[in-house]
């Protein structure tokens, strides 16, 4: 692999100036400053081109005033206006003290109760991806599109790398700084009616075996040729981990967020400590996990803490962030998962969600199953209904019938609609392999899960009971 | 004093000096260079009941250099700090296209005449102009009369406005400068209560609605008196029957009808999209190039055209992001296929028509296909009318969810609420309606649609492109009457 490192965004001294600089700046009460860097670079590919490589470098510098517990945020990208961005800031959160009748609730993290960072840390930096540059990835990519046309296909996929930073610094002496790196990739391989896709994430380069993960697509794409309809009914179904992760990644969206817990809804506020899933489910927010994308604290500066969704099957407790956190409990801390999504409002955000292996083989788990499906991906996937934890959306690519322990006749794209929760509820047999994804409009998110054996999944439209015909 | 006299590239001489810094960094090196040099900045004011109010205001000035060396693309994107970014931008938009040299297969990118121009959105009242306080005390009343009935246990109100300038030079001569204001707002309410949760919106479920306007946008949509329905309706829902499954004919409100043309109209014809550039993320279609002119989309009542030229909407522009002037097209005439939303690098190699819809969210991320103003043409009559013509069956509206498979094939919609028709009169209010089909069954059932005076706009963003950007763009529609779909399918 060809060496050719990335620089951080900024120099992290410099990073940290700017940030306490800021914060001295701002004429409020309290203030809150959070720099935001990404170099991202990544090696897109179609069919016989690399068509969109890209190398982009962005940073923010994000500064939130408070003034008589009222808040308001500004941002740049300059970094020779950061003052007057902080200005800019305390002057709107003051415009808002002026017209409010009584004192906000907005404050920023205190030492006391942010927490200390994890010792050890988990490992943010990896030489080997530092070390993934453009012509390690190229290389890839061509090996990817060459090997597909070999087969009478086309392959398309994005291979790549970033350096991420966070700095942050408030007004009540909270620093903190972080560089990550970032390796990513996925792919989907077409040959004839057959597809097979690839999706991974780490810290580490290394251990995406790129290589090997875009050979054995292009192998599932063959396999999944001549495809028949998939069948409508229930199924025991085999999930991979890529569709097991999409499933997973439902479960803030059902209550484990604390904005949901503190207006009521959803598992956490209406059933605590109930069991709900199998035994062998065993879900968490982990940011200091080794796997997805670890992080040691969240944009408020709060440190991190794990926390469970599912033990066990059993009901655990809602990722926060400052405000959520005293909405659920007065004197109630952040979990450490501040995020503030474009177009949406701040709310706290689960960003390394992580389901607990099992010990079976993917084989293992098949072989359990005398008449069922296996999904490698879900497609396009969204709440139906929240209080029932149910979604729909499409399977597709690699997915085969399963017949008498093995994978049988490979299935077109099927739509299902299915309660995550009672799928959980059903799950027999956890793979020992985990697989990560990114979790979209999240910074720094990530879902990682095993592949997982349950029960009763309906793919197919609800069958109309007699009394509904309209 | 316009909306328009802001930030640091205000003035097109002041971009034009860091546009020739790149493109002569770019020049001698390349067969082709362009420059985007965007300046953007972003107003967002959202608040919660019990929460306290999220004000922010995000500023970002950056250029995106993309260059064509030995037919191979390479494309480079940072924050401008100082005169040497643009250049530096460059230099690596080169690195980046040497390193694919030899691996991709080279092209040839269609020629195009130099054009340059300058256009602004009309703006009456600029909304960065607008006092904190008015933009507070709206909010607060709208969640105040949201929130009035007591299951009301959540609900969200918000304002946005964002204004840009956006700058465009290519090593074709072409020198274009674009400053746009765009002005939105939402609102969305949650009850809770008899073991369910139910949602209501407005103006649009999806992150509210924006056009290209000032704060004279948000005073029209009458957000206060709306919030009044929107919390009662979201409480009623809970008690209301659950939608029948089965087969029936079905008005679709025009808000519903904007996400159906979005999901099965506008991505499906995306031609980066045909061609297979976005197979590994947002997915492919099943129009194929061939079935341009050819394909039977839908009956003779659905024609949906792109036209950026209206202005006033979030998918208004005199050039997109690479340059191309705005053109009307008629994608869908008459249910037939007639042409694809492209851009040069797809219409260059598959010969198609270039229709102007090379978009990029902002100066980070490349140009890709994405809608632009697109819409289904209004046919005749009022909302009354076509339930009248409707009969019996059901008139749904707002959507509440949706998905559809990645060849746009196969959809799933569900609604926030659906009532009942019989004899052309609404009836009892249902909830849970869902519906299901496959495209061209579905735009092939369509029987008709409503009046111009029903037509409705909503702005909308999107998401595509790896690493993920943002397309913000808009669609129309009036409500349309359709036949035997199927429903209660979730």
């Amino acid at each position: 692999m060809k060496t050719s490192e990335p620089a951080v965004p900024l120099a992290p001294e410099r990073a940290q100036e700017l940030v306490a600089e800021a914060v001295r700046a701002c004429p409020a009460d309290a203030v809150e400053v959070t720099l935001l860097g990404r170099r991202g670079e990544y090696t897109r590919f179609a069919g016989d081109r690399i068509h969109q490589p890209q190398d982009i470098d962005e940073l923010t510098v994000s500064i939130k005033a408070v003034v008589n517990g009222h808040g308001a945020r500004a941002a740049t990208s300059r970094l020779d206006r950061v003052g007057d961005t902080a200005r800019a800031a305390a002057g709107l959160a003051a415009a808002r003290a002026a017209t409010a009748d009584r004192a906000g609730g907005l404050t920023v993290a205190e030492p006391a109760t942010a927490g200390e960072l994890a010792d050890p840390p988990p490992l943010l930096w990896y030489d080997d991806t530092a070390g993934f540059d453009a012509a390690a990835r190229v290389q890839l990519a061509g090996q990817a599109m060459r090997s597909a046309a070999a087969a009478g296909g086309r392959a398309n996929g994005m291979i790549g790398r970033a350096i991420t930073q966070i700095a942050v610094a408030t007004s009540t002496g909270i620093t903190r700084h972080a560089v990550a790196t970032e390796a990513n990739g996925s792919a989907t391989f077409t040959i004839g009616d057959g597809t097979g896709h690839w999706i991974d994430l780490s810290r580490s380069a290394d251990r995406l075996g790129v290589r090997g993960a875009l050979d054995a697509a292009l192998g599932r794409a063959l396999r999944s040729r001549g495809r028949i309809p998939m069948p409508d009914g229930e199924f025991t179904v085999v999930l991979g981990p890529e569709a097991a992760g999409e499933l997973v990644e439902f479960l803030p969206d059902f209550g484990f967020a604390g904005d949901l817990a503190a207006a009521g809804v959803g598992l956490v506020a209406q059933r605590p400590g109930a069991r709900i899933g199998s035994p062998l489910i065993t879900v968490a927010d982990d940011a200091l996990a080794d796997v997805g994308l670890p992080m040691t604290f969240d944009f408020e500066g709060t440190a991190k803490r794990r926390v469970p969704f599912l033990a066990g099957g059993v009901v655990g407790g809602a990722v926060t962030d400052l405000a959520t956190a005293v909405a659920l409990d007065p004197v109630g801390h952040s979990t450490g998962h501040a995020h503030i999504a474009r177009e949406e409002v701040p709310a706290p955000v689960a960003a390394n969600v992580v389901m607990q292996p099992g010990r079976l083989t993917e084989a293992e788990l098949i072989a359990g199953v005398e008449r069922g499906v296996y999904v490698e991906r879900f497609w396009y996937t969204r709440v139906v209904d929240r209080q029932a934890g149910t979604i729909t959306g499409v399977s597709r690519d690699a997915c085969f019938l399963i017949e008498d322990g093995a994978l049988g006749q490979p299935v077109d794209t099927g739509r299902f609609t299915q309660s995550v929760l009672d799928f959980l509820g059903t799950v027999d047999g956890v793979g020992d392999t985990v697989r990560s994804q990114p979790v979209m409009n999240v910074w720094n998110g990530s879902v990682s899960a095993p592949a997982l054996r349950g029960h009763g999944f309906r793919f197919g439209a609800r069958p109309a009971a007699p009394q509904e015909s309209a | 004093m316009t909306a328009h006299d802001w930030g640091d590239l205000a003035a097109d001489a002041a971009a034009d000096a860091i546009l020739d810094e790149a493109l002569a960094a770019a020049d001698g090196h390349c067969q082709f260079a362009d420059v985007r040099l965007i300046e953007a900045e972003e107003l967002r004011l959202y608040t919660q009941l019990g929460a306290d109010p999220d004000e922010r205001l995000e500023h970002n000035l950056g250029v995106g250099v993309r260059v064509l060396v030995d037919g191979t693309w390479g494309f480079a994107a940072r924050p401008v700090q100082d005169g040497r970014d643009a250049a530096a931008a460059a230099h690596q938009a080169l690195a980046t296209a040497r390193a694919s040299i030899g691996v991709s297969k080279p092209i040839d990118l269609a020629p195009m005449p130099a054009v340059s121009g300058r256009y602004e959105t009309a703006v009456q009242i600029d909304p960065f102009a607008v006092d904190a306080a008015v933009r507070q005390q709206l909010l607060e009343e709208v969640l105040a009369n949201a929130g009035r009935p007591a299951q009301v246990v959540s609900a969200q109100a918000g304002v946005n406005a964002k204004r840009q300038h956006r700058h465009l030079a290519n090593s074709e001569g072409s020198r274009q400068h674009q400053h746009f204001v765009e002005t939105g707002a939402g609102l969305m309410a949650n009850a809770s209560g008899h073991g369910d949760v139910q949602r209501r919106s407005y103006p649009n479920s999806f992150h509210g609605n924006t056009a290209a306007a000032g704060w004279e946008f948000v005073t029209t949509l009458d957000l206060a008196d709306q919030a009044f329905r929107v919390g009662e309706e979201a409480v009623a829902l809970l008690t209301a029957p659950t939608a029948p499954a089965g087969h029936a004919d079905v008005v679709i409100g025009a808000q519903q009808v904007s996400l159906q043309i979005h999901e099965s109209a506008g991505h499906a014809l995306e031609l980066d999209r045909i061609l297979g550039d976005e197979a590994n993320y947002a997915g492919t279609s099943f129009i194929s190039v061939d079935d341009i002119g050819t394909l039977q989309y839908g009956s003779p009542a659905v024609t949906i055209t792109s036209d950026p030229t209206i202005p006033g909407t979030r998918g208004s522009f005199a050039f997109d992001d690479e340059g191309t002037p705005a053109r009307r097209t008629a994608l869908i005439d008459r249910g037939l296929v007639a042409a694809t939303l492209s851009n040069r690098d797809a219409a260059g190699r598959s010969g198609q028509q270039l229709t102007g819809a090379a978009r990029s969210d902002g100066w980070a991320y490349l140009p890709v296909c994405f809608a632009t103003h697109v819409y289904l043409e209004p046919g005749s009559g009022s909302l009354d009318e076509l339930l009248q013509r409707l009969g019996d069956g059901y008139f749904i509206e707002d959507n509440r969810s949706w998905s559809i498979d990645n060849r746009r094939w196969n959809f799933q919609f569900g609604t926030e609420v659906a009532y009942e028709v019989r004899g052309g009169k609404r009836g009892r209010l249902l909830k849970n309606f869902s519906y299901g089909g496959i495209t061209p069954q579905f735009w092939g059932s369509v029987e008709a649609v409503a009046g111009p005076e029903e037509l409705r706009i909503f702005g909308y963003p999107c998401g595509k492109g790896e690493p993920k950007q943002w397309g913000f763009l808009s669609h129309a529609a009036a409500p349309m009457l359709v036949r035997n779909l199927r429903i209660g399918v979730a």
